[in-house]
């Protein structure tokens, strides 16, 4: 594997740097600490990474055996188009979980968490900015309907929590807890986007994704296992972490989690462009095997740590009489350990948004007593945000009938906060000429 | 890339990959010690999950070996591919999983430039010292050398 690094023209490179001094403050104190936290691992670079030597060939769809696009007036319009709504998305999903991490991550509970969440953060920059170099090393005007590229990163650098494409980037944490979950569950959906995207079609873009992916695998690692020792710490009956507070923010995450898919009815023009290998729907079920996977192991930390004295092979068959028949354990109940909930649970997107389905797939009519089952299973902290009074306020008018599901889904989400340019009392825009 | 052949597969490691290691290991060492191998494969995957590799044998995880590329350490300025740690459990042995998994790592290794692969052993373990022959790991000029230290050598000559 060979990589070129590439850095963007000064005024862009500026720009990211100028928005990561306002949106990622502990940047330089990960950078003096970085042989601390990761001995001998390479200094990070904020640049652009592409894999040298990959396949010049278009893998999947329309186009499959043809030779890879290079530049986007290669593609047709459509096609262009498409892929622009793509890297757009990208870019924003990037810049936007440092906005969500940073809120929070000064109430890590041990610099080793906090500073593994300070070097995803920095590689989700990276990640942002390898976006922006897709945007500007090529003309994308025929595509863009006129915006400029420099328009274009104008628009990702003002987005906030709140104005970001994807709704799992427009949640605010209410704790750390949030950082770590957000990593297990969100990241990996990352993966996934990345992984279909090694084939695309646009050759840079495919270029962009193994650079990525091998970062994005420390990401996961950075949430799954402060969760597995949490679960550890729980076990021992740990006053400051519960399983049920972890359940709470897997709740959060989870069906925003799924959203980030796409309807699982569609995908078919990622793959007819070739731009991806999966549709929705199957990349859904994959991702849906790999975290039961994942909580599956978690509740074996925790009950391997309730009860140390016991043979694995007893801790197994308990996990699965616990998690598959719903029994108990020396006192355990299977509600004790952390599940997946339902997988229409709690949407607003997709064939079953708006729909009222609790975690293990119970049905509710009214929207108040849903309401209060949700105050049951989400942290106090989300129930009280802008973001649960907006959901509840539009499941109301779903409800009434005084709007359509799909009219419902695009309201969300709405929580776009004033302002967006650069805060700086002398500047108004990220990109300076 | 991940390679099957007939009901195993190679493929890189991945985080969801430490319970089943935490299991291989116990059921070579009897010792029960998730905190270790949660740090180990934090560090592999950080540095190149690519580079480690765990092999599957219907579905589930009964092998790994995890490496990584080194450079500048003890004078050896030219990178080389490290092998740390392995483990296959017993009840699948005899398979070639190890030389399969060892395959993949030269692979990736290659693909990086890597023209070397290195490892310690314990040449009183014949067992895991034969498994390294049989990859085809020799002896190599660079020797592993140990100095011991009394007890209570912190106090002053």
């Amino acid at each position: 594997m060979k990589v070129e690094n590439v850095t963007l023209e000064k005024k862009y490179h500026d720009a990211v740097e100028h928005w990561r001094r306002h949106n990622f403050k502990d940047y330089e104190l990960l950078l003096e600490n970085w042989q601390k936290y990761f001995p001998t691992d390479e200094n990070f670079c904020l640049c652009a990474k592409l894999e040298l030597g990959t396949s010049d060939t278009v893998a999947v769809g329309d186009h499959a055996g043809e030779k890879k696009r290079v530049a986007p007036d290669q593609l047709t319009e459509e096609e262009a188009r498409h892929l622009l709504a793509i890297i757009r998305a990208q870019a924003s999903t990037e810049f936007g979980s440092i906005q969500q991490h940073a809120a929070t991550i000064d109430r890590a509970p041990d610099d080793e968490d906090r500073f593994w969440v300070m070097r995803v953060m920095a590689e989700e920059l990276r990640h942002g900015y390898q976006m922006i170099h897709l945007l500007l090393s090529e003309d994308w005007s025929h595509a863009s309907g006129g915006t400029s590229g420099k328009e274009m990163v104008e628009e990702i650098l003002s987005m906030q929590t709140g104005s970001h494409v994807l709704d799992a980037f427009n949640l605010d944490y209410d704790s750390f807890i949030d950082n770590v979950v957000f990593a297990a569950f969100i990241d990996r959906v990352g993966k996934y986007q990345l992984t279909m995207q090694k084939v695309c079609a646009y050759k840079p873009m495919a270029d962009s994704m193994p650079p990525m992916l091998r970062e994005e695998a420390f990401h996961l690692a950075a949430g799954v296992v402060p969760m597995r020792r949490w679960a550890q710490r729980a076990g021992k009956d740990d006053v400051f972490l519960s399983m049920a507070t972890l359940q709470e923010s897997i709740n959060k995450w989870f069906p925003r989690a799924l959203e980030m898919f796409g309807d699982e009815r569609g995908g078919d023009t990622n793959i007819k462009f070739g731009f991806k290998d999966l549709k929705n729907r199957e990349a859904q079920d994959q991702y849906i095997e790999e975290v039961t996977r994942m909580l599956h192991d978690i509740n074996s930390r925790f009950l391997r740590s309730r009860f140390p004295g016991d043979a694995p092979e007893a801790i197994e068959r308990a996990l699965e009489g616990l998690e598959s028949r719903r029994e108990s354990y020396h006192g355990v109940a299977w509600t004790d350990l952390v599940r997946l909930p339902d997988r229409r649970f709690f949407r607003r997107k997709g064939e079953s948004a708006w729909q009222m389905i609790g975690i293990d797939g119970e049905t509710f009519t009214d929207v108040d007593t849903w309401l209060h089952y949700l105050a049951k299973h989400l942290n106090s902290g989300y129930m009280a945000s802008r973001d649960l009074k907006m959901y509840a306020d539009v499941l109301r008018k779903v409800a009434a009938g005084e709007l359509k599901p799909e009219e419902a889904s695009k309201r969300m989400p709405r929580l776009k906060r004033v302002g967006g340019a650069c805060p700086c009392s002398k500047s108004v825009r990220w990109v300076v000429d | 890339m991940a390679q099957a052949i007939a009901g195993t597969r190679i493929r890189p490691l991945d985080e969801l990959d430490i319970g089943s290691i935490v299991r291989i290991d116990e059921r070579i060492s009897g010792i029960y010690r998730p905190e270790v191998w949660e740090h180990r494969v934090t560090y592999y995957l950080r540095r190149d999950p690519e580079c480690s590799q765990v092999a599957e044998v219907d579905g589930k995880m009964v092998g790994f070996m995890l490496a990584d590329v080194r450079g500048g350490e003890f004078g050896l300025e030219e990178p080389a591919g490290w092998v740390e740690r392995f483990g296959i459990d017993p009840d699948h042995r005899g398979r070639d999983l190890g030389k399969q998994m060892f395959a993949a790592i030269v692979r990736q290794l290659a693909g990086q430039g890597v023209r070397s692969v290195r490892t310690l052993v314990d040449t009183r373990d014949a067992q895991v010292a034969g498994f390294l022959g049989a990859l085809g790991f020799v002896p190599a000029p660079l020797q592993a050398l140990e100095y011991g230290i009394e007890p209570g050598s912190t106090e002053k000559a």
